[in-house]
């Protein structure tokens, strides 16, 4: 084995933490600076306004202080700092982008600001032509102050709380340890995680967080994997058990081989694939993308078609030159750009923290509109663990049960059928020698069951129908079958040189949380429907147990696509698919939604659209909850967004002017748009008060 | 009241000669036309990437204000590298996103970031800053 520590496989640049740090580094700094612009910028602005507030009342130059203080040349010695210090970045980005034939917010809030402190300029240098005109001598630079100020404020409010849209995948970055305790030549060597490599083995201590992935080789512990399933029970780990980098040690110490590091790891690739949900976009974002690309250049048309309006209605420059800055100033292109995906953030990133991974926001948008959710028995509803609970030798066998149990245990252990497993781990817990007989001809039916020569007899295990098919006499099963499939049990019947001669009953116990999560899904206002390859009335009993009215029994593994195609084309759709991800990957592809439920080891389930890493049925309900809610606050942020602009825009224009007699200041303007884009992101972040309903575990 | 402070002092109508009306109305409608024309009509075509001898296409897209070149034309079915060089401190321009690859990169200022996309069907594909501001497209052709 290499002693010297190999550094591990490059990870994949955008999921690494290096680039993470320097762009919280920016984002820390982009803060400060902001903040220090803002501050300086309401000094200056107060001042401004305290300045412009004599000769704005009614017309008379008034003064607050001594005259050289309202003095225009005053007022423009302190607004020009304002302008172009603390608001520079505006001026300097439109600049940039008009270069590049691309306008944003930065091309509205510098024209608009550029324009009020322009005219004020002319007018504070040449104050004969307004006299002339018999127009008050007039400055708007507060105008342009305070716009500056404001949008500042908003963007200051903004970058903080867009720092916090993200905080879900940062969190998840930071639970990864630096460092592992690595066993050099049987000594613990702390190591920094990168060096770590696939086969080190490792030391974990008590309290400790487990640093990559890997199997337990000696010891045991419980380990909470809450941080990554959102199952808040530890789970108990011994030898052969995988542990998951990230997850924490709660009790004993124990060494477990390196399975996988880097971008490999389970918390490497839920990092990915919440990544990749948060870059997709929605169906109802597509609209808002077309309306943004065009939003500036018809709001300066707007903007320039008011002035001119104004000015061939009143012939008054300065006041079309208002109407024109507050259109500039009042339209607000990021919230319509921002209320998708701060949602879609926010959502996926609080998927994450509860065990909830949404592969794209498609996957959100879908699941918010489900009306039918279909449930695989096997694995799902279930543990998946099948075990015999009943052995019936028939009155009419001839052969003895020991006898029996080892020419179908024989037979069955060539088969990898879980049925089969477990008859095999059945018949060795009751015939201590586990040599079986040698088989010959041995032939699997998918869906019937198998068959061979064993120890000179021709021995056949498998469903009763496909024994009655093979001419064998299944009358006398017909007293043992009802009490069996009664109990939920599936029945493999064992025929022996065409004789009859046992059934084993074999039933898969339900999980503790599955009648809880049926209910909760029954609630949400689904219709739930269990699908299963058992026969009718076995499947019929589980659906009960959980509360399920709806059950597709007898459906081979193969058909199970088929199924929910003809569920679609029913019109009972949307339709989603919950199944293990393993065989039921092309009915989870079929369904509207695929939604697999991980094993807490394996998350790369890529033919599902949302992943459940716990195995917890109950995040079913949640996930589809959180959908509705994150659509729903979609639609919210999306109408506020348009209305505010659909609204907005006119009122600045002056369409309200010959009705009401409204006038918008263009200040107005510039807070109701600093706050629009603020209200959006601050929509978004209620849905980080999302709680999924926990479900009661019984105690086991 | 802010909303009605300017309203009384400047509601003033003011006789203008017909001949200054006329020439702003003209120039209103000059501007209106031209900035249609330079921001949203179509500015030069697409800048075509180079190929490695390894036979990775490549390319360099400055960040500054916007994606320099923002157009950029790749062959179909061979992979692709593109490299951010961002040089504009804006917060809004520090990620781009690829919609339909499902791809987002973080751009630290004064750096470049490399993004590897896999060989691609022809057809058209945007791309476009956090804020769906800032555009570009990559254009891959046959």
């Amino acid at each position: 084995m290499a002693i010297d520590p190999k550094p591990s496989p490059c990870c994949h640049q955008d999921s690494g933490p290096a680039p993470v740090e320097a762009m919280e580094r920016e984002l820390a700094q982009e803060r400060t600076l902001l903040r220090r612009q803002f501050t300086l910028a309401a000094v200056l602005t107060s001042l401004v306004l305290l300045a412009s507030l004599g000769p704005m009342v009614g017309g008379h130059h008034r003064t607050l202080g001594p005259p050289w203080f309202s003095s225009p040349w005053t007022q423009l010695l302190l607004t020009t700092p304002v302008l172009f210090w603390c608001g520079r970045s505006f001026f300097t980005g439109a600049w940039s982008a008009l270069r590049r034939h691309s306008a944003d917010m930065n091309t509205l809030v510098a024209a608009g600001t550029g324009i009020a402190w322009l005219t004020s300029l002319l007018v504070t240098v040449f104050p004969q032509v307004l006299v002339a005109e018999g127009l008050p001598v007039d400055v708007y630079y507060e105008t342009a102050a305070v716009i500056i100020t404001l949008v500042l404020l908003g963007r200051l409010l903004e970058a903080r709380a867009r720092g916090q849209t993200s905080e879900a995948i940062r969190r998840l970055l930071q639970l990864q340890p630096p460092t592992a305790r690595v066993l050099r030549q049987g000594q613990p060597v702390q190591i920094p995680v990168a060096l770590v490599a696939v086969g080190d083995q490792i030391v974990v201590r008590p309290g400790e967080k487990v640093p990559v992935d890997g199997v337990l080789e000696e010891g045991q512990s419980w380990v909470e994997e809450a941080m990554l399933t959102g199952e808040a029970t530890p789970v108990a780990k011994a030898v052969g058990d995988p542990v998951i980098g990230a997850s924490l040690n709660r009790s004993g110490s124990f060494t477990f081989r390196v399975t996988r590091v880097g971008g490999d790891t389970v918390l490497a690739q839920i990092v990915e694939l919440v990544r990749q949900a948060q870059s997709s976009r929605t169906q109802v974002q597509r609209l808002a993308d077309q309306v943004v690309g065009w939003f500036v250049p018809v709001v300066i048309a707007l903007a320039v078609s008011a002035f001119v309006v104004w000015f061939l209605i009143s012939g008054n420059a300065v006041l079309a030159m208002l109407f024109l800055v507050s259109v500039l100033v009042i339209a607000c292109p990021c919230a319509l750009g921002l209320a998708t995906p701060t949602s879609i953030m926010v959502a996926s990133g609080k998927g994450a923290e509860n065990g909830l991974i949404f592969r794209s926001a498609e996957a959100l948008e879908t699941a918010g509109s489900l009306r039918t959710v279909v449930l695989d028995k096997t694995g799902t509803l279930t543990l998946g663990q099948p075990e015999v609970t009943d052995f019936e030798r028939l009155p009419a066998a001839r052969q003895s049960g020991d006898a029996l149990l080892a020419l179908t245990a024989a037979l069955e252990s060539r088969s990898e059928h879980p049925l089969a497993e477990a008859i095999v781990a059945y018949a060795r817990s009751r015939c201590q020698d586990g040599a079986w007989a040698a088989v010959q001809d041995f032939e699997a039916v998918a869906g019937r069951g198998v068959r061979g020569q064993v120890g000179g007899h021709s021995v056949v295990v498998g469903t009763p129908r496909w024994l009655a098919e093979l001419a064998i006499d299944t009358a006398p099963l017909a007293a043992l079958m009802a009490p069996l499939e009664a109990k939920a049990c599936s029945v493999a019947t064992v025929g022996v040189d065409g004789n009859l001669e046992a059934c084993f009953g074999i039933s898969d116990p339900l999980k503790p949380t599955s009648a809880a999560a049926v209910a909760a899904l029954r609630r949400l206002g689904l219709q739930v429907v269990m699908l299963s390859g058992d026969a009718r009335r076995s499947a019929e009993a589980v659906a009960a147990q959980v509360g399920i009215v709806r059950v597709i029994a007898e459906v081979r593994p193969a058909d199970k696509a088929a199924v929910v195609r003809q569920l679609q084309e029913q019109g009972e759709g949307p339709v989603a698919m919950v199944g293990d991800g393993i065989n039921d990957a092309p009915a989870l592809a079929q369904a509207d939604v695929g939604i697999a439920m991980g094993t807490g080891t394996d998350v790369a389930i890529a033919a599902s659209d949302i992943t459940l890493i716990s195995g917890n049925l109950a995040g079913v309900a949640a996930a589809i909850d959180l959908s509705r809610q994150t659509m729903a606050n979609i639609r919210q942020n999306l109408f506020f967004a348009f209305a505010y602009n659909v609204a907005g825009i006119p009122i600045a224009a002056g369409l309200l002017f010959p009705l009401t007699g409204w006038l918008l200041s263009p200040m107005i303007a510039g807070a109701a748009m600093a706050f629009s884009s603020v209200s959006v992101v601050s929509n978004a972040l209620r849905l980080r008060r999302f709680r999924p309903a926990r479900l009661p575990l019984p105690t086991t | 009241m802010l909303i009605l402070a300017a309203a009384a002092p400047l509601w003033r109508t003011i006789d203008q000669p017909v001949a200054l009306k006329g020439l702003v109305a003209m120039v209103g409608l000059l501007v209106i036309a031209w900035q249609l024309w330079w921001f949203l009509g179509r500015h030069g075509g697409g800048v075509a990437a180079r190929e490695s001898e390894a036979g990775v296409q490549e390319i360099t897209i400055t960040v500054d204000g916007g994606y320099a070149p923002s157009r950029i034309q790749v062959k179909a079915g061979r992979p692709l590298r593109l490299s951010f060089h961002r040089i504009d401190p804006s917060g809004c321009v520090a990620q781009v996103i690829f919609p339909d690859f499902h791809k987002t990169l973080d751009l630290p200022l004064e750096a470049t970031t490399s993004l590897e996309l896999p060989p691609t069907e022809a057809g058209v594909y945007p791309f476009h800053c956090g804020m769906n501001m800032v555009r570009g497209v990559l254009e891959v052709v046959d």
